[in-house]
C-alpha cells in the first residue's frame, strides 16, 4: 500500500511539469500583447510598455520566460505577480479557502442528498416517491445552471430573504445557495445512478442469500447491496468534486464570491499568464490528488481490490 | 484659513446657515456650497465597484480604480461637473500669461492621511517620479505637454525641466505649448500627489492608498471584496464628503448587484445591466435614473484606404445608418443618438450639429454611388463585449439602403484588435469608443482626431484642424468654447469617425441614500451623495 502510495505520488512530478508548460504556453500563444489589453482603449506610451515588458519577462522567448517562471517557483516559491504586482501566491491564499469552501458545500448536498434520493427511488422502485425523485432530478439535471443560480438568488435571496444574493460577508449562510447551484446536476447524476446500480444489486444472488438468512432488510440495502454499488457512485463523486473548480467559475461570479474560480477567468481575460498557470496547475493538483483518494477508496469499499 | 472656518460653520448649522450664505450671493464658492444642499450629512453607504486594475494613481487608467481614487485624493484642482469648470483643489488659485507659464497657489494647510505635509515639492517629486520610465506608470503620457517631458522619458534628464517649487506653496509649471485646459487636465487622477510613505513601500502603498482626499482608507483593499473609505476630517477643501463613511464593493456581475440593490444589500449600482433597464423604473420607482456621459461610441473608417478616401462615402455611411432605430430595437432606447462629435453633457456640444449623422437613405444612396463606393466591405469589432448585435444591424442598414451587396465581419480579442489599428491594416468600419478621462472638448476632440495624436488610428490628417486645436487650446477660456466648436466643424464635414451615439448611465439606488450625481465620464459622485435618516 504504502509502495503504492509513493509511486502515485512519485507521478505528480511530471504531470505537474506537463500541465503548467501547456498550460504557460497555451496562454503564450493567446492573440494580441497583454500590456496592450492592460492599457485598454488608451494606448501608454512606447517606454512604459517597454519597461513592463521588461519587467515580466515578456521579450524572452516562450521556453525562457517559462524555464524563468519555474526557477521562480522551484527555488524562492515565487509564483509571480500580476502586471499590477499583486503576488500570486496570495490571490491564491485569499481564493482557495472560498472556493474549497464552496465545493466542500456543493460535495455535500450532491454526497447526501444524491446517496439518499438513489436508495429512496431503489428500494420504493416504480412507487410514488420513485416517481417525484426521479421527475425533480430530470429537471434539475435539464435546467441550465445559471437558470438555476438566478431563480434561487431571485426566491430565496430577493423575495423570501432568508439567504444572501451575493458574496461572502455573512459566513457559511452565504455558501448555501451557490453550494446547491455548483451540486445541483450531479446530484442528479449521483442519484440516477445509485438508483440503477442499487436496483441491479439488490436482485443479485448474494442479496437474495443474505435475505434468505433472515437479515433485516435495512441491513442487506446498506451492509451488502449498497456498498457494492456505490463504487461507480464514489468514482464520479471524486471525478466530478474536481471538475466543480470548472464550475465554480460560473458560480463564484454570478454570487461574487471572490473564489479562485472567477480570478482564473478574469486572468484569462486579461492574458495575466503567471496567474493562469498557477491557479491552473493548482486545479490539476487537485484532480491528481483526488484520483488518487477514489483509488484508494476502492480497496476500502471492495475488499477484493488490493494495492501492493 | 478662511476657508476651514467657513465649512466649519456650514456643517454645524446646516440649513439656516446656507440659505445666509445664498442670500449674500456674490462669491461663486458660496453659492455653490449652498446648492449642494449640506443638510444632509453623516452616515454611511454602499455602492457597487468593479474590481480596480491598481490603486496606484500613476498607474490607474480606467473607471474601476478611479472611482475610488478621486475620494482618496485631491489633485491642484478639481472638476466642478455643475458649471463644468476647474474648481480649487490643493491649489487655491491658478494664473498665466501666455498658456505657457502657469503658477499654482497651494493651500497651506493641506496633509495627506498619515499626517504628512503637502508643499509644492510634494507635486515636483510626484510628477518627476510618475514620468521617471523605471517606474513604468501607465499615465506618464498624460505629462507629454509639460516641458522636458520627452527628455525624462528618453534618459537625457532625471527631472521634468517644466515643474519646480517657487517657494513652499508656490508650483510653476511650464508647458512645451500653449494649453488653456491645464486646470482642467491637473483635476486627473493621474496627477495626484504621492506621500514620502509611497515612495518607501510602493507595495504596501498599492494595499492602502495613503492620500489627501476627502476620504481615507479604512484597513486595506481586500481585492474583489470590498474597500472601505472613512471621511478625513482634515480634508482642506470646500465641500468635504457627506457621508460619514462609504463601502466600496466589489461585483464580478452587475446583475447580481442589481439584485442586491433591490434587496437592499447594496445602496448605488451606477451602471445597470442593459437587460434590467426596461425593468428600471418598477422595481426602483424614483431611485432611479439615465444619466447622460461623454462616451461616445463609433465606426472609425480607415481614410488611408483607398475605398474610404473620398469624403463623400463616409458622409454616405453614416447617413444610411438610422441610429435611433438601432438604439430603439438593440439597447432598449438606453443610448443617445450622436449628433456631434463634443458630447452635449459639455457646454461646447452641439446636439444636432453633424449634418450627415441625420438618417437620409436617399441622399446617401445617390451619393454613395456618385462617389463609386465600393459594393463590398468589411466591418471590425471586438469580440465578447455585446457589440455583434448593433454592428450587424448597422451592416443590414447599409445593405438596404445603399448599393452595397455583400458585408461581411471581422471580430478580434482587444488586445489584437487594437494590433491590429495600430498597424494600421484595417480594410473597412471598426467599431471604437472614446471616454473622457475629464470633462473638455480638448479631451474628446484632440487625442483622437489630430494627426499626431496615437489613438488617431483612422489615418485623418489635416493641418486645418491641428492649427484649430492648437489656437482652441492657446485661447482664454471665454473664447474656448467657440475655438473648439470651430474645430468640430472640419470634423463634421470630413467624418474621419462615423459617431452612432453617446452612453447613458443607468443607475439604481436604495432609499437609504439620495442625491445622486454622475459625472460624464459615467462615475457616480460618492462624495456628494447623502445618506437618509
Amino acid at each position: 500500500m504504502t509502495g503504492y502510495i509513493i509511486r502515485r505520488l512519485l507521478q505528480f512530478i511530471p504531470v505537474v511539469i506537463a500541465a503548467t508548460l501547456i498550460v504557460y504556453a497555451m496562454v503564450f500563444l493567446m492573440p494580441g500583447d497583454p500590456i496592450r489589453a492592460l492599457a485598454g482603449d488608451r494606448p501608454m506610451s512606447p517606454q512604459v510598455q517597454e519597461a513592463l515588458r521588461e519587467q515580466y519577462n515578456l521579450n524572452d522567448p516562450f521556453l525562457v520566460q517559462y524555464a524563468k517562471y519555474m526557477w521562480g517557483v522551484f527555488t524562492q516559491a515565487d509564483f509571480g505577480t500580476t502586471f499590477q504586482g499583486r503576488p500570486v501566491l496570495d490571490m491564491i491564499q485569499q481564493g482557495l479557502p472560498i472556493t474549497l469552501t464552496l465545493a466542500a458545500v456543493a460535495f455535500c448536498f450532491q454526497a447526501v442528498i444524491g446517496i439518499i434520493a438513489g436508495i429512496l427511488a431503489a428500494v420504493f422502485r416504480d412507487s410514488f416517491i420513485d416517481r417525484l425523485i426521479q421527475v425533480s432530478l430530470v429537471i434539475v439535471v435539464a435546467l441550465p445552471t445559471l437558470a438555476i443560480a438566478f431563480l434561487l438568488q431571485l426566491t430565496f435571496g430577493l423575495n423570501l430573504g432568508w439567504f444572501p444574493i451575493a458574496g461572502n460577508r455573512e459566513g457559511m449562510v452565504s455558501y448555501i445557495l451557490p453550494g446547491i447551484v455548483l451540486a445541483a446536476v450531479s446530484t442528479g447524476i449521483v442519484a440516477r445512478m445509485l438508483r440503477s446500480e442499487l436496483i441491479e444489486a439488490l436482485q443479485s444472488d448474494y442479496v437474495r442469500t443474505a435475505t434468505a438468512k433472515g437479515m433485516k432488510r435495512s441491513r442487506v440495502v446498506t451492509r451488502h447491496a449498497l456498498r457494492n454499488s456505490l463504487i461507480p457512485v464514489v468514482t464520479f463523486l471524486g471525478a466530478d468534486l474536481a471538475t466543480m473548480m470548472g464550475g465554480a467559475i460560473v458560480v463564484e461570479s454570478v454570487f461574487n464570491l471572490p473564489g479562485l474560480g472567477g480570478q482564473v477567468f478574469r486572468s484569462i481575460q486579461a492574458q495575466e499568464n503567471t496567474v493562469v498557470v498557477g491557479i491552473v496547475t493548482l486545479f490539476v493538483l487537485f484532480y491528481v490528488v483526488i484520483n488518487l483518494l477514489v483509488d484508494l477508496l476502492y480497496a476500502v469499499l471492495d475488499p477484493r481490490i488490493r494495492y501492493d | 484659513m478662511v476657508q476651514t472656518t467657513k465649512r466649519t460653520a456650514l456643517t454645524a448649522t446646516s440649513l439656516s446657515a446656507a440659505l445666509v450664505l445664498a442670500a449674500c450671493g456674490g462669491d461663486n464658492g458660496e453659492n455653490g456650497e449652498a446648492d449642494a444642499g449640506q443638510a444632509e450629512t453623516g452616515g454611511e453607504f454602499s455602492t457597487y465597484l468593479c474590481e480596480p486594475q491598481s490603486l496606484t494613481p500613476g498607474m490607474s487608467t480606467e473607471v474601476c480604480g478611479a472611482g475610488v481614487l478621486e475620494q482618496l485624493f485631491t489633485g491642484l484642482t478639481e472638476m466642478d461637473y455643475e458649471a463644468n469648470e476647474p474648481v480649487a483643489g490643493v491649489a487655491e488659485s491658478w494664473e498665466s500669461e501666455d498658456n505657457i507659464t502657469w503658477t499654482f497657489e497651494l493651500g497651506e494647510d493641506w496633509t495627506f492621511h498619515n499626517g504628512e505635509e503637502l508643499t509644492a515639492q510634494t507635486f515636483v517629486d510626484t510628477f518627476n517620479w510618475t514620468v521617471d520610465p523605471d517606474n513604468a506608470q501607465a499615465n506618464a503620457e498624460y505629462y507629454d505637454f509639460i516641458a522636458g517631458y520627452s527628455d525624462v522619458v528618453e534618459g537625457e534628464a532625471d527631472e521634468l525641466e517644466g515643474v519646480s517649487a517657487v517657494d513652499d506653496y508656490t508650483l510653476e509649471i511650464v508647458l512645451e505649448e500653449p494649453f488653456g485646459q491645464l486646470p482642467a487636465l491637473l483635476s486627473l487622477v493621474g496627477f495626484s500627489p504621492l506621500p514620502e510613505a509611497a515612495y518607501d513601500d510602493m507595495d504596501a502603498f498599492e494595499s492602502a492608498p495613503v492620500g489627501n482626499g476627502r476620504y481615507e482608507m479604512d484597513g486595506e483593499w481586500e481585492h474583489d471584496v470590498q474597500i472601505v473609505v472613512n471621511r478625513f476630517e482634515e480634508w482642506s477643501g470646500e465641500q468635504p464628503g457627506a457621508a460619514d463613511r462609504i463601502e466600496f464593493r466589489i461585483y464580478n456581475d452587475v446583475s447580481t448587484a442589481y439584485q442586491d440593490v433591490q434587496a437592499g444589500n447594496l445602496d448605488l449600482l451606477y451602471n445597470a445591466p442593459p437587460e434590467n433597464i426596461p425593468m428600471m423604473e418598477d422595481d426602483f420607482g424614483d431611485n432611479q435614473g439615465s444619466f447622460e456621459t461623454g462616451t461616445l461610441t463609433f465606426l472609425g473608417i480607415p481614410t488611408y484606404q483607398d475605398d474610404y478616401a473620398d469624403v463623400e462615402i463616409r458622409q454616405a455611411l453614416s447617413m444610411a445608418v438610422d441610429r435611433q432605430e438601432i438604439i430603439d430595437n438593440i439597447f432598449d432606447g438606453a443610448l443617445t443618438a450622436a449628433g456631434s462629435f463634443l458630447p452635449p453633457v459639455l457646454p461646447e456640444g452641439r446636439e444636432d450639429a453633424c449634418e450627415y449623422c441625420e438618417f437620409d437613405p436617399e441622399r446617401a444612396a445617390s451619393l454613395y454611388e456618385e462617389a463609386g463606393g465600393a459594393s463590398e466591405l468589411t466591418v471590425y469589432f471586438n469580440s465578447g463585449a455585446g457589440h455583434d448585435a448593433w454592428v450587424e444591424a448597422v451592416s443590414n442598414q447599409w445593405r438596404e439602403n445603399l448599393p452595397i451587396d455583400d458585408v461581411s465581419f471581422q471580430s478580434l480579442e482587444f488586445a489584437q484588435y487594437l494590433d491590429l489599428l495600430e498597424e494600421g491594416e484595417i480594410e473597412g468600419p471598426y467599431r471604437l469608443g472614446w471616454t473622457l478621462s475629464y470633462p473638455s472638448a480638448q479631451e474628446s476632440l484632440e487625442p483622437m482626431y489630430s494627426s499626431t495624436a496615437s489613438r488617431n488610428y483612422t489615418g485623418f490628417a489635416s493641418d486645418e484642424f491641428d492649427e484649430r486645436i492648437a489656437q482652441a487650446n492657446a485661447a482664454d477660456a471665454d473664447d474656448a468654447v467657440e475655438a473648439y466648436q470651430h474645430a468640430e466643424d472640419i470634423l463634421l464635414e470630413e467624418l474621419p469617425v462615423i459617431p452612432m451615439w453617446f452612453e447613458r448611465q443607468d443607475v439604481v439606488w436604495s432609499e437609504n441614500i439620495d442625491n445622486v450625481h454622475i459625472t460624464p465620464r459615467g462615475l457616480p459622485q460618492v462624495e456628494r451623495v447623502e445618506v437618509q435618516n
